[in-house]
């Protein structure tokens, strides 16, 4: 046994800047895990999940909930889905997989990614600046997820209020995209 | 230039990676015979150089990492159409 401990540390140190009408801030308290279906397996999994959370599996870029809202399913690619789910411990694939309780494929994502949330009434006049997709009320509705590049990078934007966004970066590049929507913020306000 | 994803709807071509015409599905299948080697050399070296409507491999890199058979105008860079390539693939009776 080693005699020492991992201990999580968030990607940008929890980081929380507010500006007139949009909040910057990082995500915290969540996990994200890689939920590998088989083709195979598409209904056995969906009636599994719908038995132990209530779930179904989301349409393309669309996303589903849990019944008690804890989890959420993304759907990026036809034969996967990422759980992303409030929880903040060292074992998160273990974790879900005990709760979504479907004989998919389970991969911890977590610590691999920088989760930043732009917020407010004026956040979708920021992001238009740096996201190449159409982020319009009606065509981004509430739950619409989408994996684009921002910053010639490849980042996943996901829709969690009617004025919030979650976005996805790889965890080295964190701190460059909290720098990019902060000088979006600039031009902006 | 936006390519019309048939699954995601209009998407930037800057998500995208060009491969080349979509003949490359179409890798022969007489590997063992001894005509192989002029078939696998058409294959690999021989492209039209199309003035007008091409049908190209495209791959969603900076997305749903699918790939696609775009049908686009050399002279204009409309695009005509979009499939997905597992589509067209399963057509002509190659993969799963």
């Amino acid at each position: 046994m080693s005699d020492y401990e991992l201990v999580v540390e968030s990607a940008l140190d929890g980081v929380e800047h507010e500006f007139e009408g949009v909040t910057v801030s990082e995500v915290i308290g969540k996990s994200l895990v890689m939920v590998a279906l088989p083709r195979s397996k598409f209904e056995e999994i969906e009636s599994s999940m719908t038995k132990s959370c209530g779930l179904l599996l989301p349409e393309m870029e669309q996303s589903t909930q849990s019944k008690d809202s804890a989890i959420t399913l993304w759907r990026l690619q036809k034969n996967q889905v990422l759980a992303y789910f409030s929880y903040e411990g060292n074992d998160a694939e273990v974790n879900i997989a005990n709760r979504l309780n479907a004989p998919a494929y389970y991969t911890d994502q977590s610590d691999t990614w920088a989760m930043i949330r732009v917020s407010g009434p004026r956040s979708r006049d920021v992001l238009e600046r740096i996201c190449p997709i159409d982020l319009s009320k009606n065509v981004f509705s509430v739950g619409s997820v989408s994996r684009t590049i921002m910053e010639h990078i490849g980042t996943i934007i996901y829709r969690d209020g009617e004025n919030s966004y979650v976005l996805l970066t790889m965890r080295s590049f964190g701190v460059s995209m909290l720098h990019a929507i902060e000088v979006s913020v600039k031009n902006v306000l | 230039m936006i390519i019309n994803h048939p699954l995601l709807g209009p998407r930037d071509s800057e998500e995208f990676v060009y491969l080349g015409s979509a003949d490359l599905i179409k890798r022969p299948n007489n590997w063992e015979e001894d005509a192989s080697a002029e078939d696998f050399y058409q294959y690999q070296y021989i492209r039209e150089n199309i003035a007008g409507d091409h049908r190209e491999l495209w791959y969603h890199e900076q997305g749903d990492q699918s790939w696609l058979v775009v049908t686009r105008n050399t002279l204009s860079h409309e695009i005509l159409n979009v499939e997905l390539a597992q589509d067209v693939s399963r057509e002509i009776g190659r993969g799963k």
